[in-house]
């Protein structure tokens, strides 16, 4: 049994911090032993939080920046050229050879809003909030591979088992949700490549884990209701359990863990309206219902808005089985399924998220686990085939809300996108902006396991405070 | 012109020289990554002492006095050469490069008080952390223990009380008395064979007149000897063996996953080693390297290198990682010291260099993991059959699955060998008529006796070259192991020789803690540097000699003689009213870390789910077989234990219960609470089942009245007859409360199901 001592001692907050923070500070023995027998009780940040939340949308198999959020005019003169040898020398070894065939976008691009953000149609409705978006166009990931890319992405390392950014999340802030898990993972259909690993708790305490749910799935959370007695008979029912643990803890005075087990029993109680509730979006408007499309994406998109709604601290989304968005070959094709199964539902998740005022607080990150090279891989002489490679050295993500700068690009890859060239932001460098931007330095949010401090950046690191409204 | 050299760097002119022109540059443009103020020391270089940048570091010497060219500090700022100019983004101006170099041609002068080797600065210095190692507890040779006598002579009893007797009185804390016997009776049940007492069972141990001891030991001589003793404590050692039925990852073809048909035998072989007494030594042993003791063929105890063979990674070229577990299940789990740590670097706490690490790469990268689907890979073994009945359905349902012919020279579809191979996999884990084999490792082809170092744990950038040896920490000798073979077989012994410090305290500690919920070393798994360190330290290391030297290594003698101590049988419900003396104690150690009380547990999931099922009367108590469907609607009966372990998508009730992660070694289970486990208890199949199977039975309809009903029902669960409070609320609830009556009684026996008392052991 973990005692107090030892939690207090595994988290990086240290006892004073700790006390300074009121995370425990002043409460007697047995709310003390309360608070640690309930790791999912809310916590305050080390500092005031610009985010409370994060809907992260991964796009896994890596979307082409090129064809979506970051446009490379030069590709056009050099399109169906050789790239010259300079845009590649200093690439490492794997990517060098991923030289060849320049390919310039197959998609239409406009500017929007007042920011005149240039997006792609693939993501036309989500450009609609283009001065929401923070499009960091600078990133870099180090293998250019799906599970090393997907692990780094999420656990913030590419080989070894590491407890993922929502379990961090979990573990300093707890949950707002008192009546459903704190991290939950949407799968529409099926799971992204290295599945659970991508949402693991690894050694963090198994209540950090996300919950994930196949949203086609009948039951969702197991156990949460049965049929065969009268609602009415199970809430007696409850009150005499309440009554023999009762009696039970009197006898029993100095364990404040079977105080804890009475509350949790009444909170199972309503969670099991509550639970079914969050997931029912049938019970949403017409008109919202419509606005995010009556589709997989769509329902899961409100779903992740109901859950954010109801307090669930982390949510993330994939977008199908495996790696859906890795085009090796047929861009034009497939990334245009893609996008047209997401972008509806994303971009009325943004207006949603607005017209309920949670945007503020709300990060919501869009990502794949890394981009495409500028170049083909593929399909050289039929261009609905032309396919694009991995590419790790400076692709494109976005976020919106939460904290970051609105109708905003950073960070700038050279002429052709092979290289960063301003202002790079290693994944690194994302996730400490993230835990800041939920009111932690990411040097301090640790966990000590087989007798070392482990952080979510391992000894990496630095927040980009320029993407930062 | 450039300015004279200090005639001594240490001079206090030189340090007021360092101060006002060197250090502000440190500061602003360096401290972020090299100072101990900011926590950081990149590259393993510290700017903020003369000792940091004199002896430099990951790659050389920062600063050579006087010699500019030498001085990678100064190549590093003139930005010589771009993959090491510094700072990393944006070049220092000129003119402090001008300084920079002024500071070293005239002796490189550091600060007056310098801080010299700290804490920090020695991180990952080997030299220095062996120097802490010949200091450490853990490190040192287990020594023969004298126990202080105690002057109280209930405390004179065993050797375990006098030495917990000896903390009490040097922490002041007075211990609460002895458990009252129906306490102690449940609480030894539980311990031994993770079941509850029959009410009968309890009768007879509160009414057995004999004196406390004499009653304990003849109650733990028949437990000892049950075959649930094996299952029990099997799900310990199944928890530090990351024991699962499945690969971490599942197959897109055929939606299912890679399953383990043959992990259940390393179970089975598991429960049979504890119910068996087989001395604790030769079970590690044989869990390495039971191919190279000489087994006869087919023998059951092939099974036991399922330890190696049952961990993940075993699809999608993860050998590194597959071998990285090898290395961290062996390490933790037998000696609790943290090896893989050095994958990538020199451990940064513990005396483990990274040639230590890829010494047992060599050895686990001679091991051969045949695929889990290609059953004839693994040897057919005796022991653990099923039925001639059994045998004969299996066959029968095998007819009907009309499997391809073997793969060669199949003409069927491949994706249809796929479907075929999962079908037939899932038939072999399921059916206790299958055959039995033992999911084994075996001896690569060619051994690696040569590994190599891969620098930065990256398997692209090959070191130096090491010969295979044991922790240099343990054999300084660094003994090659055998050129013939993986060196399984040299590792096992290493790991068990009696002048291992490591092995016995490791396992020792493990089982104390099953018995008294706590540990003496609270990092069960960590015994090093940073591990914790024990609170009765001659009390663990008397376990540890007793067990090597007097006990023979034997689990059920070591266990026996814990539980016969005081220590294990004290009061756990302790309260102001019922022991004043008590009562004043609990101010200063609240957390009894010097075991002046019993520890109250929660009952793991296993139990739990056991528990419900023994009370109905519906437990079904059979030794061995597969794994089975514990939480489906048509659910088994059988034990917990026995549950089939998806490792890619736990159980959900299993997540909910802090069933521990199978993907990793696991030394304990949190005690968290999330309500899923309420509503488990309101609302699973198998609780709503198990209560009505309760109030259904002959005892129950034989009852007469209400009150004889309330008692049945308690002494049945609780095994304990009701109080006149509970029984008039159960009263009030059956009259006035249900608008169903049909339900009213399941909904009571499933109350009590539902309740602390029986989810806590006291």
């Amino acid at each position: 049994m973990p005692s107090r001592r030892e939690f207090l001692q595994r988290s990086g907050f240290g006892i004073g911090a700790v006390a300074a923070s009121g995370i425990l500070g002043g409460l007697g023995e047995l709310d003390a032993d309360e608070a640690e027998s309930s790791p999912l009780s809310v916590r305050q940040p080390q500092f005031a939080p610009k985010a409370k939340r994060v809907i992260h949308l991964f796009m896994n198999g890596g979307p082409s920046q090129f064809d979506t959020f970051y446009r490379k005019p030069v590709l056009e003169k050099f399109h169906g050229k050789t790239v010259p040898k300079k845009f590649t020398e200093g690439l490492q070894r794997t990517q060098r050879n991923r030289a060849g065939t320049a390919f310039v976008t197959p998609f239409e691009w406009k500017r929007y809003g007042k920011s005149g953000l240039e997006i792609s149609e693939l993501f036309k409705h989500t450009a609609q909030h283009a001065d929401d978006l923070c499009v960091v166009r600078s990133m870099v990931s180090e293998i250019a591979n799906h599970s090393p890319g997907m692990f780094m992405m999420n656990c913030g390392h590419s080989t070894l088992p590491r407890p993922s950014l929502g379990s961090w999340v979990l573990y300093g802030l707890g949950t707002e949700s008192e009546s459903l898990p704190g991290y939950v993972v949407l799968l529409p259909q099926g799971s992204p490549t290295g599945q659970s690993r991508n949402w693991t708790s690894a050694f963090l305490p198994g209540v950090f884990q996300g919950t994930h749910i196949e949203t086609q799935k009948e039951e969702l959370i197991p156990n949460l209701t049965r049929d065969d007695v009268d609602p009415r008979d199970q809430r007696s029912q409850v009150a005499l359990t309440r009554f023999l643990n009762n009696r039970h803890r009197n006898l029993r005075p100095t364990d404040g863990r079977l105080e804890s087990r009475i509350h949790s029993m009444e909170l199972a109680f309503r969670m099991q309206s509550s639970a079914t509730d969050a997931f029912d979006v049938s019970s949403e408007p017409e008109d919202i219902q419509e606005m995010y499309g009556r589709t997989p994406h769509g329902r899961m998109m409100l779903t992740a808005r109901r859950l954010a709604e109801r307090g669930v601290r982390y949510v993330q989304t994939y977008h199908g089985n495996g790696q859906p968005w890795d085009q090796h070959s047929g861009i034009l094709t497939a990334h245009k399924r893609n996008a047209e199964q997401t972008d509806q539902p994303i971009a009325a998740l943004l207006t949603d998220l607005k017209r309920l005022g949670m945007l503020d607080e709300t990060l919501v990150i869009w990502s794949g686990e890394m981009g495409r090279t500028p170049t083909i891989q593929t399909g050289q002489k039929n261009p609905e085939k032309v396919g694009r490679d991995h590419h790790v050295d400076g692709f494109t993500l976005w976020m919106a809300g939460g904290g970051v700068k609105g109708g905003f690009e950073y960070g700038a890859t050279d002429e052709l996108g092979f290289q960063p060239t301003e202002n790079p932001v290693h994944v690194h460098d994302l996730h400490a902006t993230i835990l800041h931007l939920l009111g932690f330095d990411h040097k301090q949010l640790t966990y000590r396991y087989s007798g070392r401090d482990f952080r979510l950046t391992d000894v990496h690191g630095n927040v980009v405070h320029d993407i930062i409204a | 012109m450039l300015a004279e050299s200090f005639a001594n760097p240490g001079s206090a002119e030189g340090s007021v020289y360092f101060e006002r022109h060197i250090r502000p540059i440190f500061v602003h443009h360096c401290y972020q990554c090299h100072s101990e103020e900011e926590g950081e020391q990149k590259g393993g270089l510290l700017l903020d002492r003369a000792s940091g940048w004199l002896d430099g570091g990951d790659s050389g010497k920062a600063v050579i006095p006087g010699d500019l060219d030498g001085s990678l500090l100064i190549s590093a700022v003139r930005r010589e050469d771009e993959d090491s100019a510094m700072p990393p983004k944006k070049a220092l101006p000129a003119n402090l490069v001008k300084t920079l170099e002024q500071w070293v041609q005239r002796g490189a002068p550091g600060p007056a008080d310098d801080m010299g080797e700290t804490d920090f600065s020695l991180l990952g210095d080997q030299e220095h952390l062996f120097g802490v190692a010949e200091e450490h507890w853990a490190f040192k040779a287990l020594e023969k223990q004298e126990p202080p006598k105690s002057a109280d002579p209930f405390w004179n009893r065993t050797r375990t009380d006098r030495f917990v007797r000896k903390k009490h009185l040097e922490n002041g804390v007075e211990p609460a008395p002895l458990a009252r016997p129906r306490t102690l009776v449940r609480r030894l049940h539980y311990d031994l064979v993770g079941l509850p007492p029959t009410p009968e069972e309890v009768d007879a141990f509160v009414e057995d007149p004999r004196a406390m001891p004499v009653r304990v030991r003849a109650v733990v001589d028949d437990l000892l000897e049950r075959p649930a003793f094996g299952e029990h404590w099997a799900r310990m050692w199944l928890d530090v063996a990351r024991y699962a039925d499945t690969d971490n990852v599942y197959r897109f073809d055929t939606q299912t996953p890679y399953y383990y048909p043959y992990a259940f035998a390393f179970r089975n072989y598991v429960i049979a080693a504890f119910n068996e007494d087989k001395p604790v030594d030769q079970f590690i042993r044989e869990q390495l390297a039971a191919d190279h003791l000489d087994l006869p063929e087919n023998h059951r105890d092939h099974a036991a290198l399922g330890f190696l063979a049952v961990g993940p990674h075993h699809r999608g070229n993860a050998k590194n990682d597959y071998i990285d577990d090898m290395i961290d299940v062996t390490t933790r789990g037998f000696m609790g010291v943290t090896v893989s740590c050095a994958r990538c670097h020199d451990h940064k706490f513990e005396p483990i260099p990274t040639a230590d690490y890829y010494s047992l790469y060599g050895v686990f990268a001679s091991v051969e993991r045949p695929n889990p689907w290609e059953f004839d890979k693994f040897p057919r073994v005796k022991g653990f059959d099923g039925s001639k009945q059994q045998q004969a359905d299996y066959e029968e349902e095998r007819a009907a699955l009309k499997p391809p012919k073997e793969r060669k020279g199949s003409n069927l579809p491949q994706g249809e060998v796929k479907f075929a191979q999962v079908d037939l996999s899932q038939l072999h884990i399921s059916h206790d008529g299958a055959p039995v084999r033992a999911m084994v490792v075996k001896e690569a082809k060619k051994p690696m006796i040569e590994p190599v170092v891969f620098e930065r744990g990256d398997a692209g950038m090959k070191g130096e070259k090491l010969k295979r040896h044991f922790l240099s920490v343990l054999d300084p000798s660094k003994k090659e192991f055998n050129r013939k073979n993986s060196g399984r077989l040299d590792l096992a012994r290493h790991i068990t020789r009696e002048d291992n410090p490591l092995t016995a305290r490791v396992f020792v500690n493990r089982v104390w803690g099953e018995l008294l919920g706590s540990h003496l070393v609270g990092t069960p798994s960590d015994f090093g540097l940073q591990g914790e360190r024990p609170t009765h330290p001659e009390l663990l290391d008397d376990l540890a000699w007793q067990f090597m030297h007097e006990q023979d290594w034997s689990l059920k003698k070591l266990v026996r003689s814990i539980v016969d101590s005081r220590t294990y049988q004290l009061r756990s419900d302790v309260s102001a009213e019922d022991a004043l003396g008590v009562a004043e104690s609990i101010a200063p150690d609240v957390e009894n870390r010097w075991l002046w009380r019993g520890h109250r547990q929660p009952l793991s999931i296993e139990q739990l789910r056991d528990s419900v099922l023994k009370v109905a009367g519906t437990l079904e108590e059979q030794l061995y077989g597969r794994s089975v469907d514990l939480w489906a609607d048509e659910y088994s009966h059988r034990r917990g234990v026995y549950g089939f372990v998806n490792r890619f998508n736990l159980d959900p009730t299993l997540r909910a219960f802090n069933f521990p992660s199978p993907n990793q070694t696991q030394a304990t289970r949190p005690d968290s609470m999330v309500p899923q486990q309420a509503l488990f208890l309101m609302n699973s199949p198998i609780v709503v089942d198990q209560a009505r199977s309760l109030v259904n039975s002959a005892e129950f309809s034989s009852a007469t009245s209400n009150e004889e009903r309330i008692s049945w029902l308690f002494r049945q669960v609780y095994q304990r007859p009701p109080h006149p409070v509970e029984t008039k609320r159960i009263g009030v609830f059956l009259e006035k409360q249900v608008k169903n009556e049909a339900d009213a009684w399941p909904l009571v026996a499933q109350s009590l199901l539902m309740s602390n008392e029986f989810i806590y052991l006291d």
